[in-house]
């Protein structure tokens, strides 16, 4: 740790500290705030599960490369994403009939059906936080919030 | 509520939905978000990105979390793997140049322990100059203004002698050095010493 019983060395940590809080952007200060209107305290959350991005050696693919592959799962129940170029596809599983929802900040939810296989295809998703919502028969689960 | 109320009555009344507590969050860890993205060296857009999608899971996060305490070590763990995930996603997705293959897999554009060690204290700063009272933070914030206010111009900001704004600011600091969070800091970092003996 740094000595700072002397009063100029720790004035200039100082300086260094309060530098960090200015070099601050509006721009995230209101994002941050505003992300306080997601709360859902009766949210059931699903959990990240894996992620594709973090395996070794995940930038050195051929021209297969399939793409980012994510799951979350809360209990028995697991949904599959793999992220291409403008579009999520994924898989509901154990296979059902569900709907999927794609929350995103500062746009309005979008909803799609899974086939009775599980299966699902989300056209046009940018990049940025999402979420995604699984309804099925009987309970609906949100994902962790992830960035794509 | 601002950023000199106690973590713990923060977190307590963000729970209750207090907008004002959380953004006394905000304003007191954004600092540290946006310290730790700047050094993964994220594109401005790919950091904005990763703030948010860590304020959002702290928002998800709020009812779990046991020890407010732990809350900068959360934040900051959560900064560096939404820094580390999403630069290994966006290489992923542009053309490998095989003469590059070293500075792949993105493990190596984490910070390196010194750089934590320097982020946690200058948090720390911020949070002991949030502690002081509100005439000794004002002074020393004036006196950290770059360019430098002149002294004349501070006596008459604060209301204060000239003569007095040196002993002030001795005063000022020793009383920084005792903060909570500054001792905190102090206690951790005499333990982390005592563990590498």
């Amino acid at each position: 740790m740094n000595d700072w019983s002397d009063d100029d060395a720790l004035m200039a940590a100082l300086s260094e500290a309060v530098a960090e809080s200015e070099a601050v952007t509006d721009r995230r200060r209101e994002a941050a705030q505003a992300a306080f209107t997601w709360r859902s305290v009766d949210a059931e959350l699903m959990e990240l599960l894996h992620d594709s991005a973090l395996e070794a050696g995940a930038a050195v693919r051929g021209a297969a490369d399939p793409g980012r592959l994510l799951s979350f799962g809360r209990g028995e129940l697991t949904i599959e994403l793999e992220v291409g170029a403008g579009a999520v596809t994924g898989q509901v599983l154990p296979a059902q009939d569900a709907t999927v929802t794609l929350q995103a900040t500062g746009v309005e939810d979008r909803t799609v059906a899974a086939d009775g296989a599980g299966f699902f295809r989300i056209e046009e998703v940018g990049s940025g936080p999402v979420r995604f919502v699984v309804t099925t028969s009987e309970t609906t689960l949100t994902t962790a919030w992830v960035t794509l | 509520m601002d950023t000199s109320y106690p973590l713990q009555a923060l977190v307590a009344s963000a729970r209750e939905g207090d907008q004002g507590a959380w953004n006394a969050i905000v304003e007191r860890f954004l600092p540290l978000v946006c310290a730790l993205v700047r050094r993964h060296r994220l594109s401005e857009a790919d950091g904005d990105d990763v703030s948010q999608t860590v304020w959002l899971r702290l928002v998800e996060h709020l009812d779990t979390l046991r020890e407010p305490d732990a809350l900068p070590g959360w934040i900051s763990t959560t900064t560096r793997n939404e820094c580390l995930r999403l630069l290994a996603a966006r290489k992923r997705m542009t053309p490998v140049d095989p003469l590059d293959a070293g500075s792949l897999g993105g493990v190596e554009a984490d910070v390196s322990g010194v750089e934590l060690v320097a982020l946690e204290e200058r948090q720390a700063l911020r949070d002991g100059l949030a502690e002081l009272p509100a005439g000794r933070r004002e002074l020393l914030q004036l006196l950290l203004t770059d360019p430098p206010i002149p002294y004349a111009e501070i006596s008459e900001r604060l209301g204060i002698p000239v003569g007095s704004i040196g002993p002030t600011r001795a005063r000022a600091l020793e009383q920084l050095r005792n903060t909570r969070a500054m001792r905190a800091l102090a206690a951790a970092s005499l333990e982390a010493e005592g563990e590498r003996r």
